[in-house]
């Protein structure tokens, strides 16, 4: 048996600063995540200056957390994994330094990760991966069908052609003066609600897979003014019942004709929303009556984490595809080309 | 790509050079708060070798490349490093993240001191340190860093060189530039006695403040000034730091943050409303 490897990886790509320490691929030591929710919370979003310079305050402190809590030396670390892109840039380049001179400091490689990709390879965190595979990225920035035709090839069978699914969920609740992030708060209402306003679905041409969300939202907003107007009290659970249906609706709908086109062995449900509880369950029910296994990591691993990020680089690791010192951080980096043996 | 690189060992402005061979504490130093990506060894006193890199605004892909080859070619392991250096702002919010980032994470990896300083100070240092081969300074001498700041602003402080002695007579801060030429102005005509500085010297980067101000306003007091453009140079980061470093003193690797001496945007505004709404 050979001696067993430790990646580290780092991910600070919006506003979580976290590190993680993964033991052969898939054994995760430690996974320690610094959210500051809190911080942005009071501004209604996220403020890239204050995200960046949170990360700068927290770096080596996670960095420090996580070495102890997985119970290795700096000695053990076999090679630095960071968060590459897509993200805030100035967000990704605190990681991305950070990484860089950890990588010379300790004197081995390092390897720049796609963030999708450690959304999707979450899934080797919990279970084996079944190619082919078809994945269901939802999140606050991605919302994005990706075939995966064999292991570290990325193929992107449909994506939003504009708002990301998290992004509108945040549009809506803020329409309905929930609090950031609104997620949570829609998801919630949607369940109590026993009413709902039916909105439109887009389900845009017969064969696409992309989404489009800016329309639902419209419709959202719509409502809200047509009951302002008419002096009427806005039936925010009837509203919030209504947006979550059509999302999920749509989301799941495309998410299971991809599957049965490609004919693919496994859905992977990845990503910040990938929490919605009406989107687990719905997806849960049409996959057992497809006879589709569905694979959703555990929360802690679906929101942004960097122990995702060490399971992505492991596909490169494995294959010693490495990558130099003079890496720059890419806010617009393409999935498909960080594909393996590219 | 717009991109020089100014490799060489330093000349010695004293001239009193033990170069690499030297002996004293040996630092890591760096700085990328403004347009220069700047890296220097210092050992006692002295600049072993140093690096510039012109990289407009994209310091952080060639930040640890410049230090690898810095210490590479000086034949240095992390074991012969003692401490890191580093210049801490303020400058550009982007900028002085990396090269902080940077500092931090070496100095926690290897368990090395960190010690920042000022890059304002830096750069004045390494103009005093330019002048002082060149001309005997009589009396004080004020040395004034300017760093654009854009909106008429510029980031700056004030240092006396006065008798081979190097001290800060104000704090870093951004400051409107015609405001602070006045203050200056002031400051210099309100000392007729002998603590009247013997000469001005603007420093920094100058060129990117052409236009937007006149050096000559500085000067109705009847103070002659003279500006030194200067690119930062990592010496003086390792210098100052090294000063430190004799006192004792150490930053605290975790809680070190740039300087970025003013709130964000964000901060700003939602302070702005909660004393409007208050009222
Ligand atoms: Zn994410």
């Amino acid at each position: 048996m050979s001696r067993p490897y430790h990646l580290l990886a780092i991910e600070t790509s919006c506003d979580e600063t976290s590190v993680a320490v993964v033991r052969d691929g898939s054994d995760v030591l430690s996974n320690v995540v610094s959210s500051q929710i809190d911080t942005h919370r009071r501004f209604g979003g996220v403020v890239p200056e204050i995200a960046s310079r949170k990360h700068v305050e927290s770096i080596t402190v996670i960095l420090e957390e996580a070495i102890r809590e997985a119970g290795v030396t700096l000695e053990e670390i076999d090679a630095v994994a960071v968060t590459e892109g897509p993200g805030l840039v100035g967000a990704l380049l605190v990681g991305v330094v950070a990484a860089k001179s950890l990588a010379l400091a300790l004197n081995v490689p390092l390897i720049g990760t796609h963030h999708i990709a450690g959304h999707i390879y979450a899934n080797r965190l919990i279970g084996t991966i079944e190619y082919p595979a078809l994945a269901l990225v939802v999140s606050g920035g991605h919302t994005e069908l990706v075939l995966l035709r064999e292991e570290g090839r990325f193929e992107i069978v449909g994506r939003t052609r504009d708002d990301a699914v998290g992004e509108a969920y945040d549009k809506v609740a803020r329409a309905l003066s929930l609090p950031y992030p609104g997620g949570p708060h829609i998801d919630r209402l949607a369940h109590e609600a026993d009413e709902e306003i039916e909105l439109p679905r887009a389900w845009l041409e017969p064969d696409s897979y992309d989404f489009s969300f800016s329309g639902l939202k419209s419709a959202v907003l719509a409502e809200i003014n047509r009951a302002n107007m008419k002096g009427e009290p806005i039936r925010a659970k009837a509203l919030a019942r209504g947006f979550q249906m059509s999302v999920i609706d749509v989301v799941t709908t495309k998410a299971l004709r991809a599957a049965a086109e490609f004919g693919v062995r496994q859905l992977l449900l990845c990503g910040g929303v990938a929490a919605n509880r009406g989107l687990r369950e719905r997806l849960a029910a049409m996959c057992a009556e497809a006879g589709l296994p569905l694979l959703v990591p555990p929360l802690r691993l679906c929101t942004d984490n960097a122990a995702m990020i060490a399971a992505a680089a492991d596909l490169k690791w494995r294959r010693g595809e490495f990558t130099p010192l003079d890496m720059k951080a890419e806010p617009q980096l393409s999935l498909e080309a960080w594909s393996v043996g590219i | 790509m717009n991109e020089t690189m100014g490799f060489g060992r330093d000349k010695e402005a004293d001239g009193s050079a033990s170069g690499a061979g030297g002996s004293g504490p040996t630092a890591l130093a760096f700085d990328t708060s403004s347009s220069v990506l700047a890296a220097a060894i210092t050992r006692g006193g002295h600049v072993a070798d140093s690096s510039q890199s012109f990289t407009e605004r994209n310091h952080s892909v060639r930040v640890v490349p410049d230090l690898q080859e810095l210490l590479r070619r000086n034949g240095l392991q992390a074991r012969d490093v003692d401490f890191i250096a580093v210049g801490q702002g303020p400058g550009s919010y982007t900028g002085v993240r990396i090269a902080v980032t940077a500092a931090k994470t070496l100095a926690w990896t290897w368990g090395k001191p960190l010690l920042g300083v000022s890059s304002l100070e830096a750069m004045a240092f390494g103009a005093w340190r330019k002048e002082s081969g060149e001309r005997e300074p009589d009396g004080d001498v004020w040395f004034v860093p300017l760093v654009d700041a854009r909106r008429g602003q510029v980031y700056t402080a004030r240092f006396v060189a006065s008798g081979g002695e190097w001290r800060r007579a104000e704090e870093d801060g951004i400051r409107l530039l015609a405001d602070w030429l006045a203050s200056l102005n002031r400051e210099a005509k309100e000392r007729s006695d002998r603590t009247a500085p013997a000469a001005i010297v603007f420093t920094g980067e100058l060129a990117s403040l052409e236009g937007k101000w006149d050096p000559e306003t500085a000067s109705v007091c009847g103070v002659p000034f003279r500006t030194r453009p200067m690119a930062l140079e990592a010496g003086a980061v390792g210098l100052l730091a090294e000063q430190r470093y004799m006192r004792g003193e150490r930053d605290d690797v975790h809680g070190f943050v740039p300087n970025y001496t003013q709130l964000t945007e964000a901060e700003v505004n939602l302070a702005k409303s909660r004393t409007e709404s208050a009222t």
